[in-house]
């Protein structure tokens, strides 16, 4: 795997062009949604505990807004570029746009690394990533959320520093609050949710069972775990997750042949999801290397790390048992990749539909924020349901009428999408 | 008479489609598991039906089951888990405390998306109706025990929609815990913890009036009658018919009730008036106007009472009511006069406006021939002049009924002599007990129809104590047992006097009614085997009064006596000559 070469933004602009071809988008439309719409660059200054100083580089890109306002995370991550940056807030104005929510593409990040930073620094940085930019985020312009890294706490730490700028309160600024405190019910699960409520509804078109089914998993934080929760309730079985080993620096996998416990492995897991391997060895767990999860003799691939993860190389290791991929991650494909997954006839439920249970939740949140009035679990849990299969069902139905690849499909919807709202406001 | 078990797996239903009245599935399910008596019997019924109706109608009258959806026992386990509500389920604690607990709870994420895509299609009245594992066994019928809730849903916003339906499911599953219910698990001698609880989720067959919406009418129509009057033959059957909706009939209220033979004979009174006092003067409809007074663990919490007047200004009582002209004391049938309304549903039974009773015969023939026993249906009639077809026949329930056919011959001679305690000529029930020793009764010395309130909690607790012993008693008291009405007797619920192996109604010449025709209580007392005895005080027969109250009283107050005998008492009934006899 060759990843110095790897660039997460020229991949979602081959994917865009490769859909604005099929949708036959006009230029001005292309150069309007190949690249994002505004990009802030700045640097985070902070005083360190020991006393010294240091300034982290900080990034939020706003590829597009004209569904609404903008949408996207916020990644504190030591290996974070602008290209990734760029890529993600378009996926996100495709994700949006995908589960048809009126919303745009945003996305933010600061290159750190929080295992080696107080919580005291970590607060300086949330404080002084929004200090930059108050000006141009807020509840109708530009809604960050937590991602890799960043968690309620830091969600929390931005709000209290944005309405301390302006005096007022704004609990819909920022989503992925702890609840109680302008957080949703039922967001923590949101996106692991959203990837099986999409699973479910794939196998029912393939008509297998999922009790019949047997899965690897790539990842165990948030997403992961609350994928597997809810797949292991549908009756289907998880044999292998994999996940970031903090002091090794490298990944492992853990295999059990008759199914992981998820609520075991849990205990023996650390905050940003590393499990604890000679525990899980104990246990009676299989340690294998990081890579191993995509070669398991399994029926379903959901790779729920990051980005660049199933390559033309890593996809030549898949057994040929593998019927369903669905992505948890942001592009967890290459383009290249995606030929061998669509020439072996493998049902793949794209990233930006798959994962979009997380947007979905936090539209919902922002909602509930702006009304300051909140939703019980039951409701907002039913409506992210309804919302995720009704937006898979259209991606599907398009696949099919249109013989078209299932991450084409999705594109086709959410690129006409916005390019009519573009269109619409009179852009283009 | 034997029969067969019917089970449905729920495999054999196709699943939920959330475009749900677009499906072309009638019955569907969300879940895997089992799905209950109720559905079973549904499921089982709905071929029969398509093969002998089709879709077509039969006399201008469509029959078919409203469009259904099942949760499973699955989805009820996988409730229980998720909320880990056992412990305060299996509390014992009050039916408010364990209700509030459920409406904490929320569904596991695998349910509400299938719920709440159901909710936003649908904006019709549903009914969420109990169909719970041992509701499956025929000879433990849990009919009336569990919950029934229907919701009016037709609120514009499909939050507050999928709220009071969240509300409506969690409060049938609290009520698999009730007291009621728990008492009915001690009867049967089944741990609650076995008990699991489908639910069907039905659309409500009716029409909206104004502020009501609700069926012209509803009956329940069982194929053997044990409480056979005039000319009619037991296996001949009983309908029931209720203006509005089928509650009326279910609690055991006013209903205009005849043998299919005679549909135009009515029922012994003496008079028109007397008629008018025992006929149907209010009825239940779904409340669709200003939202209730928030009580989600209330069954009736969108429920209303309307009265005759409130059905003639719906334009619900043509078929349904004759009037009383007081100028020459006669009925006369339908509205066309002026006067005073009753519910004798005359226009169809006698004026055959809607060939009703022949396709209710048809169709306690049809079931009773699939499920090869005697069953019980019910069913909600609507009609719209203005439709291609102008009557629709819902089909809301099956269930079959336990008739014994051992027999069991009491002489004339057995019915006289010192030893006997007690004699009926229409007693319910068949064969021989002679086990008990225990008689609790409503002292006739200090009865009145003003305490009858009182009496029905002192039996409760009698009752409970019965059940904690183990000990099945005779009971005896005056007045329909059962009646709403408490003048027109005790107004308790079965899960009052649930212990009690054997009943006996009696008249007093100071509450001379019409005894109870058993309605709520039937489908229970004939499937757990209960005899019940109706005495008239006026009658050949007198209870032995003075020798039970010369017996020592183990518990009493002042309006019951609890008396524990040396030896068990002998008890008969032949259920076709409805002859019954309690020897000391």
């Amino acid at each position: 795997m060759n990843k110095e070469a790897f660039n997460p933004f020229r991949m979602a602009q081959t994917q865009f062009d490769h859909v604005a071809d099929i949708l036959e988008l006009n230029e001005p439309t292309r150069d309007l949604l190949r690249n994002p719409m505004r990009e802030y660059h700045f640097n985070i200054p902070i005083r360190m505990d020991d006393g010294t100083s240091k300034v982290f580089r900080g990034f939020r890109v706003q590829h597009n807004d004209a569904r609404g306002p903008c949408k996207g995370v916020i990644r504190f991550h030591p290996q974070e570029t602008i290209d990734t940056v760029r890529a993600l807030s378009m996926w996100m104005t495709w994700k949006c746009a995908v589960v048809d929510i009126p919303l745009g593409g945003g996305k933010g990040g600061v290159i750190c690394d929080p295992h080696n930073l107080s919580a005291r620094e970590q607060e300086q940085i949330c404080r002084g990533w929004v200090r930059q930019l108050a000006r141009v985020v807020g509840p109708l312009a530009d809604v960050p959320a937590p991602d890799v890294m960043t968690s309620a706490q830091h969600m929390l730490w931005m709000l209290d520093e944005y309405e301390h700028i302006y005096g007022n309160k704004f609990p819909g600024f920022i989503t992925g609050k702890p609840v109680g405190m302008g957080g949703s019910l039922g967001r923590t699960e949101a996106t692991g949710f959203g990837v099986v409520y999409t699973l479910r509804e794939a196998l029912k078109q393939l008509n297998i069972k999922p009790e019949d089914m047997l899965a690897s998993v790539q990842g165990f934080g948030n997403v992961a775990q609350y994928a597997i929760r809810l797949y292991s309730q549908l009756g289907g079985t998880v044999i292998c997750v994999s996940c970031w080993d903090q002091n090794d620096q490298t990944s492992y996998s853990f295999k059990k042949k008759d199914g992981i416990d998820l609520d075991a492995l849990l205990k023996i897991t650390d905050r940003f999801g590393g499990i604890d391997k000679d525990k899980a060895k104990d246990m009676g767990y299989e340690i294998l290397p990081g890579d191993a999860w995509i070669e398991q003799e399994v029926d379903i691939l959901i790779p729920a790390a990051l980005e660049n993860q199933i390559t033309v190389e890593t996809a030549q290791k898949m057994s040929p048992r593998v019927k369903v991929i669905a992505e948890g991650a942001n592009g967890p494909t290459t383009p290249e990749a995606d030929k061998i997954i669509a020439e072996r006839n493998i049902f793949l439920i794209p990233d930006f539909l798959a994962n979009a249970g997380g947007v979905t939740c936090s539209y919902f949140e922002q909602v509930q924020s702006n009304m300051n009035y909140y939703w019980e679990k039951d409701e907002v849990l039913g409506k992210l349901d309804v919302k995720m299969t009704s937006a898979f069902l259209a991606v599907s139905d398009m696949a099919r009428k249109r013989k078209l690849y299932m991450r084409d499909a999705a594109y086709v919807i959410s690129v006409a999408r916005v390019a009519q709202a573009c269109s619409d406001r009179g852009w283009v | 008479m034997t029969h067969k078990r019917i089970q449905i797996l729920s495999e054999k239903l196709p699943e939920f489609d959330r475009r749900f009245f677009e499906s072309e599935s009638i019955i569907s399910r969300i879940g895997d598991g089992a799905i209950g008596g109720k559905a079973s019997g549904l499921a089982f019924i709905k071929d029969t039906l398509a093969e002998n109706f089709g879709s077509g109608a039969v006399n201008g009258i469509r029959v078919g089951i409203p469009r259904m959806v099942v949760l499973t026992t699955g989805l009820f386990d996988h409730f229980m888990k998720h909320n880990d509500l056992y412990k305060t389920a299996l509390s014992g604690e009050s039916n408010t405390f364990i209700a509030d607990a459920f409406n904490r709870a929320s569904f596991p994420p695998d349910m509400v998306g299938d719920l709440r895509a159901m909710i936003e299609s649908v904006r019709t009245p549903l009914a969420i109706r109990s169909s719970s594992l041992l509701e499956d066994d025929m000879y433990e019928p849990f009919a009336g025990v569990y919950a029934t809730k229907m919701i009016p849903n037709n609120q514009p916003d499909a939050d507050t929609r999928f709220r009071k339906f969240s509300e409506a499911i969690k409060f049938v599953y609290a009520s698999t815990f009730f007291k009621s219910a728990r008492d009915y698990h001690r009867v049967t001698g089944r741990a609650s913890e076995d008990e699991k609880m489908a639910v069907i989720v039905q659309e409500v067959v009716g029409f909206r009036h104004y502020n009501r919406f609700y069926p012209h009418f509803s009956g329940v129509a069982r194929s053997f009658n044990f409480y056979p009057t005039g000319q009619a033959k037991p296996e001949e059957g009983v309908i029931d018919l209720a203006l509005g909706l089928g509650k009326t009939i279910v609690d055991g209220g006013l209903a205009w009730s005849y043998s299919p033979a005679y549909p135009r004979v009515g029922p012994p009174v003496s008079s028109p008036r007397e008629l008018m006092k025992k006929t149907q003067t209010e009825f239940w409809a779904v409340n669709m106007g200003k939202p209730p007074q928030y009580d989600p663990i209330k069954e009736t919490e969108y429920l209303v009472k309307g009265s005759l007047a409130d059905a003639e200004y719906d334009g619900t009582l043509d078929y349904a009511a004759s009037t009383y002209r007081p100028a020459d004391d006669k009925i006369v049938m339908g509205i066309g006069a002026s006067g005073p309304r009753l519910v004798t549903f005359a226009p169809i039974l006698v004026g055959e406006m809607i060939k009703l009773n022949d396709l209710v015969v048809r169709l306690l023939d049809i079931c009773e021939r699939a499920a090869e026993t005697a069953i019980e249906i019910e069913f909600a009639i609507t009609y719209d002049r203005k439709a291609e077809i102008p009557v629709r026949f819902g089909f809301l329930q099956v269930r079959p009924m336990v008739v014994s056919d051992a027999r069991l011959n009491i002489e004339d001679g057995e019915m006289t002599g010192d030893d006997v305690l007690a004699v009926s000529e229409r007693a319910l029930g068949n064969g021989e007990i002679s086990g008990i020793k225990d008689v609790v009764y409503v002292t006739p010395e200090n009865f009145d129809a003003a305490n009858t309130r009182t009496i029905a909690a002192q039996l409760e607790a009698i009752n409970r104590r019965m059940l904690n012993d183990r000990r099945p008693y005779l009971l005896i008291g005056f007045g329909r047992w059962g009646s709403s009405d408490p003048w027109l007797g005790i107004p308790v619920e079965w899960s009052q006097v649930s212990g009690a192996r054997v009943i006996v109604e009696a008249s007093t010449p100071e509450m001379n009614v019409e005894l109870s025709q058993g309605a709520h209580f039937f489908h229970n007392l004939t499937s757990f085997q209960i005899f019940y005895f109706t005495i008239n005080h006026a009658g050949p027969y007198r209870i032995k009064w003075e020798w039970l109250n010369q017996q020592n009283a183990v518990y009493q107050t002042e309006f019951i006596r609890h008396i524990t005998l040396a030896r068990p008492l002998n008890i008969k009934v032949d259920g076709r000559s409805g002859r019954g006899v309690i020897r000391i």
